[in-house]
């Protein structure tokens, strides 16, 4: 199994000299298992856009590929990039995007807005690739071929869902996008005006958070790798603990808790420069040397093929 | 008036080094006139430095007012607007002007990017800054209004199965009139700009124009609605403006394409009658005076 990140960004695309090595672009990372398997995507922010150009060189660009979306979410970071994502023009290819259901709206009119007028050019109708929309429910565990997926619920505003994949004795997960669960409970209604980190909570909010936790902590079990949510430092978490993100400690925590191998510190700040996530990767690496901690980066590949290690290397844009 | 660009990429913002000295944001200019007046012109993420840099000033204080006018409400023009930090400080004003039939429809077009589905802000009014929307009407036969002093009109373009509006902004100071034409996204047929639109660009001091494509980029695109730089340089020419700034460049363009294409955009202007007009390739943090 082999990891891939195209887009390590949260909130919005930051180009600019300051992101050039960790790279600008939203959301997006590709998973790919022994030749032949499955190509899994999960997430489909910016970093979308020049996976799906590398995809064309390949059966994709004959109208022959298939290719499984994961998403978290439908905030824009996590699906922005979609409408640029070429394979889906190319008749002939097959999308399984898979979601969590909601109650008031099918998926497909989800998606399909984003590309409605007046926002976008070339309508949902236009897509050629055949698409079809998996709703998932609480908890949903399916197998994508050899590959066995799990989700389960997290902590951020209209409810986002983290995603475990098995393949061969490997692990990964992607937790994103999630807060903490101990200060705020986020679901469905916006709010106006958070309540001060270590407040007492209601207690059935706190059943609730203790519960969501207690779900991602079982997904994380004895991973070997853990991609996690660290938007915030720990001085940010305290301004905003509505919005719904972690920081780099709720990661390690978490993966401790579950006793992983690994955390990948994923969806950084918009505004963290490059030099800021490699003080934040040093940092965090020497207060934690007992687990392996790693910054994604666009090109960023970890190579879990062999028996325990993790390989890493860094491939370079199509 | 000042110029200043802070997005100048068109349909998606593209990070990557291949882009650091034009600049991979969406498309946003921001304005200021010789009052100190602040005017934005489109809010794709460009929008968002903007943003940063006026919170510095009274913006951050809950003081600041902006007046913002949207081109049209494809994603690359308004996706900055939920990440504009000035809208999260109760106490700012803005007024955002765009294309719309009537103002509460362009005001549930914004609203729309906020839908719960798509964004944690669930609607503009959890935003703190107080925002009117004014709707521009592109059918109306006379689309002009005074704004701070500030002479605008606005004109509509084809832009593939849509239109975006052209804005003209223009001041006098001292007894002298000096206009500023943006027109981004504009996909002219074979006969060119419309007559009322040739009327906006007519003598300006400054044409921003759409340059998202070369010429035969675009022969490939028609349907898409941008200009090609050899249209740019045509309208430019028979405007007889003083100086064309080229924006909106394709998001697959690296800085070595778009200086090539401002090479050419140069030949194209010395070959059209357009040898007296003076080219520039926006790029982000660049400020001109018109």
């Amino acid at each position: 199994m082999k990891i891939r990140f195209w887009g390590v960004r949260g909130s919005y695309p930051v180009p600019g000299p300051e992101t050039n090595r960790y790279g600008g672009n939203t959301s997006c990372v590709a998973v790919r298992v022994e030749d032949g398997g499955p190509l899994i995507i999960v997430d489909a922010g910016t970093g979308i856009r020049k996976l799906g150009k590398e995809m064309m060189q390949s059966s994709f660009g004959e109208g022959a590929g298939t290719a499984h979306l994961l998403v978290s979410h439908t905030h824009w970071d996590h699906i922005q990039g979609l409408p640029f994502f070429a394979p889906a023009y190319h008749k002939g290819n097959k999308l399984y995007v898979y979601a969590r259901q909601r109650d008031d709206t099918h998926l497909r009119a989800v998606f399909a807005s984003q590309t409605d007028s007046p926002y976008f050019p070339v309508p949902f109708e236009n897509v050629q690739a055949d698409v079809a929309f998996r709703e998932l429910v609480e908890g949903a565990r399916f197998e994508i071929g050899p590959v066995k997926v799990s989700c389960t619920r997290l902590n951020h505003p209209w409810i986002a869902i983290a995603y475990r994949l098995d393949y061969q004795g490997r692990s990964v997960c992607y937790v994103t996008d999630t807060a903490p669960f101990r200060d705020i409970l986020i679901e469905q209604e916006f709010i106006r005006t958070p309540p001060k980190p270590g407040d007492p909570l209601k207690p059935e909010d706190a059943a609730k958070l203790a519960a969501m936790r207690d779900g991602v902590v079982r997904l994380c079990e004895g991973a070997d790798l853990v991609i996690y949510d660290t938007q915030f430092t720990p001085e940010e978490y305290l301004q905003k603990p509505h919005w719904g993100h972690s920081c780099p400690e709720d990661a390690i925590e978490i993966a401790r808790d579950a006793g992983a191998k690994g955390v990948v510190l994923f969806h950084h700040a918009p505004e963290r420069t490059d030099d800021q996530i490699d003080a934040l990767l040093h940092y965090h690496r020497k207060a934690t040397p007992d687990l392996e901690i790693h910054a994604a980066s666009e090109g960023m590949e970890l190579d879990l093929s062999g028996s325990s290690e993790v390989k890493v290397t860094t491939k370079v844009d199509p | 008036m000042q110029v200043t660009f802070w997005g100048v990429r068109g349909s998606v913002p593209a990070p990557g080094p291949e882009m650091n000295r034009y600049g991979g944001n969406t498309s946003c200019v921001e304005i200021r006139t010789a009052k100190g007046e602040l005017f934005i012109v489109d809010a794709g993420t460009g929008i968002i430095g903007l943003g940063r840099k006026l919170m510095a000033a009274e913006f951050g204080r809950g003081a600041g007012q902006a007046r913002i006018f949207l081109s049209h409400a494809h994603w690359d023009h308004i996706q900055g607007f939920p990440f504009f930090p000035p809208v999260f400080v109760p106490g700012n004003k803005m007024t955002v002007y765009g294309p719309g039939r009537s103002s509460s429809m362009l005001e549930g077009i914004l609203e729309g990017q906020m839908n719960p589905h798509f964004s944690p802000l669930y609607t503009m009014r959890n935003l703190g800054a107080v925002i009117d929307v004014v709707a521009v009407d592109g059918a109306a036969r006379d689309l002009s209004f005074e704004v701070a002093g500030v002479k605008i009109s606005a004109r509509l373009n084809p832009h593939g199965a849509t239109v975006a509006l052209a804005y003209r902004f223009e001041e006098t100071v001292d007894g002298v009139t000096r206009s500023l034409v943006y027109a981004s996204d504009a996909g002219y047929p074979p006969s060119g700009p419309s007559e009322d639109v040739r009327a906006l660009y007519r003598g300006a001091s400054m044409l921003i124009h759409d340059c998202t494509y070369s010429p035969e980029d675009r022969a490939e695109r028609l349907g898409r609605g941008f200009s090609s730089v050899a249209d740019a340089a045509a309208a430019a020419a028979e405007a007889k403006a003083k100086k064309l700034v080229m924006f909106h460049y394709d998001q697959d363009y690296g800085d070595d394409v778009v200086d090539a294409l401002a090479e050419r955009t140069r030949g194209l202007l010395d070959a059209g009658g357009g040898h007296d007009i003076e080219l520039v390739a926006a790029r982000e943090g660049l400020t001109l005076t018109v």
